[in-house]
């Protein structure tokens, strides 16, 4: 498969959260900042991009039966060494991210490429659908954010968009806003296909 | 044994020694990098906590540690951590963490109070896990500066705050709380009430 086949596919074609509906948990739990989502996509760009690379490396190496135990100490680990990047250089942001840096661990896109892409292809081609897998997550984070960010604060990245006539939607700072805007973006890109097949 | 061509991957030991191998490789790995952040998160949550009394005392934080050094002194007593802040020779009263539960974890802050323990020069959270939005919003300004100059202890007993609605104009002996957070905003009083008997009793 040509590289930029592979990017394409794991980011738009089969992208995880709108055709596969993985990752959601996470997509609904940092969303309320355009920052907090930026920074928790590039954690799991990283995520998937190295955890897929050491998987595909060793897959012939590793043992059928406890393939999932090996595949969840690699991705454990790299988490945790974003975890401890962040709270080494970025206090501010590991702080507003709180638990969910961790919990990237727990996010189903990055098992799910290991089991289906990463455990059967070439090391590079793995890392390429890694990070299209990441930026096709990131990208939803950053669209929900943006809405969720707008209406619920008023800003953009921190940066103050709204006027002082604007009425924060304290909906849009919570978790069920997360649920609205997650399906309606999924309903609007999954509904002129439908139509077509 | 005495099947000598069988190759070592289709053991049953392999998949524990593979295990074992990878187990170790990647502990080593962590345990480095785990090593190489530990200095620089402490000095971070260090350097943190040193802006956060100067501040409550409205010191300047421009130099931190130089300032730090120089106005507050860390005391102990107990096991209770306090800090003494001393200007010009005049004490400007006592610092201690506070700490009480809120919504979703626990709430520490910090709580400088005159040197009779009746007035509260001002309150810093430190840290908290509220809804981001409504509960976190203890952590704005506005919330946090409406405590300053409170009488706190009349009689050596504490004075309760009477809690009003937002935006409402804040009296003497009232306390504003936040529309949507009431768990948290009564979080943040209740624990300034419960910790600052227990340290004006050792003091």
């Amino acid at each position: 498969m040509k590289i930029k086949e592979i990017f394409v596919t794991s980011a738009f074609t089969q992208n995880s959260v709108w055709k596969q509906i993985l990752g959601i948990c996470s997509a609904l739990a940092v969303t309320n900042l355009m920052m907090n989502s930026l920074v928790m996509g590039l954690g799991v760009i990283f995520t998937l991009a190295l955890s897929g690379f050491t998987i595909s490396l060793i897959r012939n190496f590793i043992p059928k039966r406890i393939r999932m135990m090996v595949q969840t100490l690699i991705i454990a680990s790299y988490v945790i060494i974003v975890d401890l990047f962040l709270k080494a250089n970025y206090p501010e942001i590991s702080k507003s991210l709180g638990p969910y840096v961790g919990l990237i661990i727990t996010n189903c896109i990055i098992m799910g490429r290991a089991e289906a892409f990463a455990g059967k292809n070439s090391p590079f081609e793995s890392i390429i659908d890694g990070i299209g897998a990441g930026v096709g997550y990131t990208l939803v984070l950053l669209v929900i954010a943006f809405v969720r960010e707008l209406f619920g604060f008023g800003t953009l990245f921190g940066f103050q968009i709204m006027g002082d006539w604007w009425t924060k939607w304290s909906i849009m700072v919570m978790a069920p806003s997360a649920f609205f805007m997650l399906s309606i973006l999924i309903w609007i890109i999954n509904t002129p296909k439908k139509q077509v097949g | 044994m005495n099947n000598g061509k069988k190759l070592f991957r289709d053991t049953r030991v392999y998949p524990v020694v593979f295990m074992l191998i990878i187990t170790i490789l990647f502990i080593g790995i962590l345990a480095t990098f785990y090593q190489l952040s530990l200095e620089k998160v402490e000095t971070y949550r260090q350097t943190v906590l040193k802006k956060m009394v100067l501040s409550v005392f409205e010191l300047p934080v421009n130099n931190i540690d130089k300032n730090f050094s120089k106005y507050i002194s860390m005391k102990n007593v107990d096991d209770l951590n306090y800090y003494v802040a001393v200007k010009d020779s005049n004490s400007l009263g006592y610092c201690f963490p506070i700490s009480g539960s809120g919504l979703w974890g626990t709430i520490n802050a910090l709580l400088a109070v005159t040197p009779d323990f009746k007035e509260i020069i001002n309150i810093e959270i430190v840290s908290q896990n509220e809804t981001p939005g409504l509960g976190g919003r203890i952590t704005e300004d506005w919330y946090k500066k409406q405590f300053q100059g409170k009488i706190l202890i009349v009689n050596d007993e504490v004075r309760l705050f009477k809690m009003i609605p937002e935006n409402e104009k804040v009296g003497i002996g009232e306390v504003s709380q936040i529309t949507g957070a009431t768990a948290s905003s009564k979080a943040v009083v209740d624990m300034i009430y419960k910790n600052v008997l227990k340290y004006k009793a050792k003091l």
